[in-house]
């Protein structure tokens, strides 16, 4: 759990993660795909559910579900593997001329810490991104949401083992993802 | 300068005799709007699959052309399909995407109508409306042909329209293959949960003439190829099962329906696929001795994708799926796609197809993400008053195709053109097209329904 | 005067009262916040619909009955 007794312990910690998101949107918009794998653990969950309007009461069926239903994305690190390798055959159209893409991440807030803040192997959190593209001429989409991460330390560096994006959308209205969240 | 269609006009917009094009029919709004009557009130138009409302109350909200409509299960169990609009002040009486309910509420002024459409609940009726109000002519719109085919639900505007199948035609082999069970069993199928919905910049029949049978566009697919997502871990699909087959591009022009196939050889045997999974391997070639079995010479079609006209476009083999598209405006289109597979098929098969899925498919798809670019820029290019002027080109294969198909002791109905050495064509493109000018001109079904003039049900 | 009735809170067995004096069981709710199926238990101006089943629109419920 986050460790509200140890309040310096959990400002280091976030100032260490924020830099860790920071550093991974610089890969990411400076289209250094190789390197931003290398972030993601093996392991790697990695899930965008498409989102539903749904009665009153009834939210709990507001997003499809990991691992059952059709998502936007919902896959480990070997698909997301082939992304990349896609991008990097120089043939993939959509990317082709490459887009422009800045990753604002915001509202970082960490929701676990284990063992500890002090220590942590382990941490959530929950943050708010917007995802500015712009490619050919004057194609632009503003893609907004909540992302719901959890990093793991392998070898002293932080890795990404979960990524959860909760897209504001139901009608995606980007023609297509052919970037990362 | 505005131009003004008329029925005659189309004629000279879609050039059957040379294979031409014009780019209007794609970029003007005038056009655009005589679409929506005289193709999208009186074409039959997908809607949804049963499994989307499998108990009473169940409701799926849906499109037909641009409008809105109601899929849903009453309480008796019948299936509806509503136009999704008040009665009283045409507000949307449903604004959720699916649920279940006892009623459709009007959130303006309170209409409230039950699951069969009828109107139930009309605010302050004794002291406002007198008890004078007639609620049985206050219903919901209901669509007046509506039919469910193998699980898909289907519906036109036009009371006049032939039944479904007549509709449909000698496509129906095709369509059979998409909708019953993998080892042929009939209507076997249903839908994984979640619809993909999102928006293409584009006019809609680029992406219903690329399902139709366009082979010549695989170098779109060039990048996913190199990096192969196919079930057998290379391409983007597994084409073991081609090995010897002839590949047949056919055209139904009468209907507007087409599709790309493979057709094996005579004495062609089930192979095992998907072999990446053991347990998907097995499932597949039991499904494939078990239809063959059932089928016989029809077996050896492995069908491709599709679209019928005008604009359900689907995938009857992996991935397995339908997509309309809606059309939104001259230079949109909203696409929604519905994933099938087996419902008697065990988890570990429902599974690995649904990876395999969002992996190919929609926005997010390794694959389709190349169309849609192309359809999008193909699109953005051809609306200048210069570019405008030019013709499509669709003239591959023109004079090749033949209309009394044979191999091996199988007749295929339709007009059929071997593409197997020539790799590509377009006489389905010219099928969609000539089809859409008899849709644009014709004043009604009676000047639709052409098979019948003919004598002849090709 | 009572408070409106947000008739998401209304459950099945419940008694509602009307502006027009009838009362009525809830009969079952479709969650719409705006109708409640009903069964009227008295009803001084119309008699005749005691034990009919209805319909009652959110505007016309005055209360929510506590026995």
């Amino acid at each position: 759990m986050v460790v509200a007794n140890d309040p310096l312990a959990l400002l280091l910690l976030k100032q260490d993660v924020e830099a860790f998101l920071y550093h991974e949107a610089n890969l990411l918009d400076d289209r250094r795909y190789e390197e931003w794998l290398d972030l993601l653990s093996d392991d790697v969950r990695y899930w965008v559910p498409m989102r539903r309007n749904v009665k009153f009461g009834e939210l709990e069926r507001e997003f499809t579900r990991e691992g059952q239903d059709i998502n936007w994305f919902d896959e480990g690190k070997t698909t997301l593997t082939q992304r990349v390798r896609q991008i990097l055959t120089g043939v993939h159209w959509a990317e082709e001329p490459l887009s422009r893409l800045s990753h604002l991440v915001t509202n970082v807030e960490i929701t676990e810490a284990t063992p500890s803040a002090a220590d942590a192997g382990e941490v959530s959190l929950r943050c708010r991104f917007i995802i500015y593209r712009n490619r050919v001429a004057t194609e632009t989409d503003i893609l907004v949401g909540r992302r719901e991460d959890r990093l793991r330390r392998v070898d002293g560096q932080w890795r990404i083992a979960q990524r959860q994006v909760f897209l504001d959308q139901n009608v995606l209205l980007a023609k297509n993802l052919t970037f990362f969240f | 300068m505005a131009i003004t269609f008329q029925p005659s006009s189309y004629s000279g917009l879609v050039d059957r005799d040379n294979g031409m094009v014009s780019r209007e029919i794609f970029v003007n709004s005038d056009i655009y709007a005589e679409e929506q009557e005289r193709i999208f009130t009186r074409a039959w138009l997908f809607v949804g699959h049963e499994s989307q409302v499998s108990k009473p109350g169940d409701f799926f909200v849906s499109s037909m052309g641009e409008e809105s409509v109601i899929l849903c299960r009453d309480r008796q169990g019948e299936i509806h399909v509503f136009l999704n609009s008040c009665m009283h002040r045409g507000m949307k009486v449903c604004r959720y995407d699916e649920g279940n309910t006892p009623i459709f509420t009007c959130p303006y002024h309170g209409w409230s109508f039950a699951t069969d459409g009828a109107l139930v609940g009309v605010p302050f009726y004794k002291d406002a409306y007198h008890e004078e109000l007639d609620k049985s002519q206050w219903g919901l719109i209901r669509v007046p042909r509506m039919v469910n085919y193998k699980g898909g639900i289907w519906a036109t505007w036009d009371a006049n329209a032939p039944d479904f199948l007549e509709y449909i035609g000698g496509f129906r082999t095709y369509l059979d293959i998409l909708f019953d069970g993998w080892d042929g069993s009939e209507g076997g199928t249903e839908i994984i949960g979640g619809i993909e919905k999102w928006m293409v910049p584009s006019n809609w029949k680029f992406p219903a003439e690329n399902f139709i049978g366009d082979r010549y566009h695989n170098i779109s697919h060039r990048s996913v190829d190199l990096v192969g997502i196919g079930p057998s871990g290379q391409g983007r699909r597994d084409n073991s099962e081609r090995e010897g087959a002839k590949s047949l591009d056919v055209s139904f022009p009468e209907r507007g329906h087409g599709t790309v196939m493979f057709l094996r050889p005579e004495d062609a045997q089930p192979v095992p696929s998907y072999q990446n999974d053991p347990i998907v391997s097995e499932y597949f070639y039991q499904c494939e001795i078990a239809r063959k079995e059932r089928q016989g010479q029809l077996w050896r079609i492995l069908a491709g994708p599709g679209t019928i006209f005008p604009n359900m476009s689907y995938l009857p083999r992996q991935p397995r799926s339908i997509a309309v598209w809606h059309p939104r405006g001259p230079d949109q289109t909203e696409v929604w796609r519905w994933f099938l597979v087996d419902a008697s098929a065990p988890p570990e098969v429902k599974e690995f197809l649904r990876q395999y899925y969002i992996r190919y498919s929609g926005p997010a798809g390794l694959t389709e993400q190349d169309d849609m670019e192309n359809w999008n820029y193909a699109h953005a290019a051809s609306r200048g008053a210069m570019a405008r002027r030019y013709d499509y080109n669709y003239q591959m294969g023109m004079g090749y195709a033949v209309t009394d198909f044979e191999d091996g002791g199988l007749k295929l109905d339709g007009t059929v053109l071997d593409t197997t050495k020539a790799r590509a064509g377009e006489q389905n493109q010219r099928g969609f097209y000539s089809r859409w000018r008899e849709f644009m001109a014709a004043r009604d079904w009676d000047g639709l329904a052409t098979w019948r003039n003919n004598g002849s049900a090709c | 005067m009572a408070d409106i009735v947000n008739l998401f809170e209304v459950e099945p067995g419940q008694k509602v009262g009307l502006y027009s004096g009838a009362t009525a069981e809830v009969v079952s709710n479709p969650r719409d916040g705006v109708w409640l199926f009903v069964r009227y238990l008295t009803s001084p101006d119309d008699p005749d619909q005691v034990g009919e089943e209805d319909m009652v629109f959110a505007q016309d419920v005055l209360e929510l009955m506590t026995d």
